[in-house]
């Protein structure tokens, strides 16, 4: 597959390795402790689970435009792009190295910084710990968010979720984390697993097989509605490129700008929120998208992107 | 309840290797593979590493690489498997598109 | 020996200077009566100094959110404890370092708020926000240090525990249970026999249940052997932390130091090689990519 085909491709579909390359600039990619390192899991023989010589992520540094971008691809098909002992390693890695090229940059260009900020970008495809090495993992998860908190201020990290497993468990976390979230519709954000909901709460109240159930608690259009997902673009590798670019040329502020926790304002503006799930309390998401102003908000879910967009009703800065 | 190691050899072409040092196709998903194909001057031969949690194929696998190597003409050459669960119809089908990719210079 | 699960607020007496806790107060915010109740936030001294707790209640459920109950984080919980931080932070931000009021987590927790409504709304930031708040108050020159007395599991032990600067835990035979998953569950999912998976843990505690486990991967920094002994243990790691920050070693401290520690304990050892590797391998191509 070349450059510009691999642009039309759906981003749902992409593998993590096509992801890491087609998104940064053509021919810019280089993948860091790629498969010919040959770094599997140690832990997978001894349970006769099968390895891969990238334990489930791309993980490298390319160019978009002027700025250095490090890159963090997680391969869904890969035991559900799960983080064990090293993909988390190989993830806090490019977390380290992006803060050092930051430093580099802070002082070789102090005063047009903007151009040459290093940014770090996740494509995430993950439903969090890999049991089968799981407190490597949890471990793992920790030093990322370490890590999220040495980019304050720094450089932009910024989450792309549009492929098949979604984003859950402690990846979830990691994401609200970073600076930017954008989603397709058939991207999937949030903590606890669809299966564990319907365990804790019953089958009538939350059935894991309705997909549609799925995609409104937790799909892209939702957390647009909601901000937590920033951009909304349609499942195609371009659009997410795009939008990744022209974020990326904007000031860094307004890349932190689009943060939802983070500090101690943030903080106030979610438990605004929390007050109104109480008050709410919707047995669907509907309920919150009409709150917002949606009129007929089970029209949404069928809606294509562009329309979508143009006719929504956001959730507002003050919550209310 | 490990994961077996096999190793296997054939005389391939000399000389019909792959442009690059080595190539890397596929993933290892559920009932798939990925193969790291590197350039190796050995008289020809084709070497072969298989990792894979399944169990008592030993002479399936020998038939399709076997197979793989003589239909393809390619010589010269280290194939390192990483198998989960793949069917040999699928191992063929991916290694005929990786020698094709390699050759091709084709995005990974 | 006594088991200390479901006994946040008996954690706390026993570890804070006698009837030095003021629960809700924190600097000069005051938390409002009954919210987020599976939290129990504060202000206390600990040898005369002022500390800031932050504990689970699993005796509480919280009538707003129901799936908070038996040490649940939900939302209001998540939101609560990151405030009860922000406010320490701002409390001494003109304090040096060494001065800074140390943070004490008491983690009693099976798990964050798993629930339909936590979804809609965003169970995920409430967690994250907690954790980046500790880790800015680590960062900002604040000892944190995390006390396990009973149930540090998963996606919970990271919320309120795997952010501090060192994590302290009783032994297992107080009943403390550290761990993703128990063994029988991973059993099930991974389809190995219990049997086998139990004599494999004892080769390597990268999966297995317990604290002796996470000792061994750099997760936990001591066992205190018996709850009598949390007070001195706290007291000792708070100086151990505030000796580090005040000689500028922050690495030494905190989910990167865990890193070092698991290596050095022979529970974690590809990890320093894929960031070794990693680096080498930027530096021969960095030249093309730093302007």
């Amino acid at each position: 597959m070349n450059y510009q085909e691999g642009q039309n491709h759906s981003f749902l579909e992409a593998t993590a390795r096509e992801r890491a390359n087609l998104l940064v600039d053509e021919g810019s990619f280089t993948e860091l402790l790629g498969p010919q390192d040959r770094m599997t899991s140690p832990h997978l023989p001894a349970l006769g689970e099968a390895v891969s010589f990238d334990d489930g992520v791309v993980t490298g540094v390319g160019r978009i435009g002027t700025r250095p971008v490090f890159l963090i691809s997680q391969e869904g098909r890969f035991i559900g792009g799960a983080v064990g002992e090293v993909h988390g390693a190989k993830m806090a890695g490019i977390f380290r190295l992006a803060l050092e090229a930051y430093e580099a940059a802070a002082k070789a260009h102090p005063d047009n910084l903007d151009l040459y900020r290093p940014a770090v970008v996740i494509s995430f495809e993950t439903g969090g710990v890999r049991l089968h090495e799981a407190n490597a993992g949890l471990l793992a998860h920790a030093e990322v968010m370490d890590l999220i908190q040495d980019t304050k201020g720094k450089l932009p990290v910024i989450s792309l979720i549009g492929s098949k497993v979604g984003c859950f468990g402690g990846m979830g976390f990691v994401a609200a984390a970073t600076d930017a979230i954008i989603m397709s519709p058939q991207g999937r954000l949030g903590l606890t697993g669809p299966e564990v909901i319907e365990q804790e709460m019953g089958k009538e109240e939350f059935d894991a097989s309705d997909k549609s159930l799925i995609s409104r608690t937790t799909g892209g259009k939702h957390k647009y509605i909601m901000r937590d997902c920033n951009i909304l673009v349609e499942d195609k590798v371009a659009d997410f490129r795009r939008a990744l670019c022209e974020l990326l040329a904007q000031p860094y502020e307004k890349v932190c700008a689009c943060r939802r926790i983070g500090s101690y304002e943030l903080v106030k503006e979610q438990m605004d929120l929390v007050a109104l799930a109480a008050e709410l309390n919707p047995g669907d998401a509907k309920d919150v998208w009409r709150y917002y102003g949606n009129e007929h908000p089970e029209q949404l879910p069928e809606l294509e992107t562009a329309e979508f967009l143009r006719v929504v009703h956001r959730r507002p800065k003050e919550v209310r | 309840m490990a994961l077996q190691h096999l190793e296997f050899s054939y005389p391939g072409i000399p000389g019909a290797s792959i442009p690059d040092q080595w190539f890397h196709s596929g993933v290892v998903g559920s009932g798939d593979m990925e193969v790291l194909l590197t350039r190796k001057e050995q008289q020809g031969k084709v070497t072969v590493k298989v990792c894979t949690p399944v169990r008592g194929f030993e002479q399936v696998w020998d038939k399709v690489l076997e197979r793989f190597v003589l239909e393809s003409g390619c010589g010269d050459l280290e194939l390192e498997i990483n198998d989960n669960n793949a069917t040999p119809f699928v191992v063929g089908l991916r290694l005929r598109q990786a020698l094709q990719d390699a050759r091709g210079g084709e995005l990974a | 020996m006594e088991s200390m699960i479901g006994r946040g607020r008996d954690a706390i007496s026993m570890i804070v200077d006698p009837d030095s806790f003021t629960e809700n107060r924190v600097g000069e915010a005051q938390v409002p009566e009954g919210y987020g109740p599976g939290a129990v936030v504060g202000t206390a001294s600990l040898n005369g100094r002022p500390v800031t707790i932050l504990a689970n209640d699993a005796q509480a459920v919280n009538p707003r959110f129901p799936v908070v109950y038996f040490g649940v984080i939900g939302m209001e919980e998540a939101y609560k404890m990151a405030s009860a931080v922000y406010e320490s932070i701002l409390a001494d931000r003109d304090k040096p370092v060494g001065e800074k009021r140390p943070l004490l987590l008491i983690v009693d927790t099976p798990g964050n708020g798993p629930g339909k409504v936590e979804e809609i709304f965003g169970m995920n930031k409430a967690t994250g926000a907690y954790q980046l708040a500790l880790a800015e108050a680590r960062k900002a020159g604040h000892a944190v240090i995390a006390m396990v007395i009973g149930r540090a599991i998963s996606g919970a032990f990271l919320c309120h525990g795997l952010q501090a600067d060192h994590i302290l835990a009783l032994p297992k035979e107080c009943g403390t249970m550290i761990h993703v998953m128990p063994l029988t569950s991973i059993s099930r999912i991974t389809k190995m026999d219990i049997e086998r998976l139990e004599e494999l843990s004892q080769e390597s505690p990268v999966f297995a249940a317990g604290v002796d486990f996470f000792y061994r991967l750099g997760g936990v920094e001591e066992i205190v052997p018996a709850p009598e002994g949390m007070r001195d243990a706290l007291a000792r790691h708070v100086e151990l932390v505030e000796a580090l920050k005040r000689e500028g070693h922050y690495e030494q401290t905190g989910p990167w130091s865990r890193g070092a520690l698991g290596a050095e304990r022979g529970g974690r050892t590809t990890r320093p090689e894929v960031l070794r590797r990693m680096a080498e391998e930027f530096a021969a191509v960095s030249s093309s990519y730093l302007a």
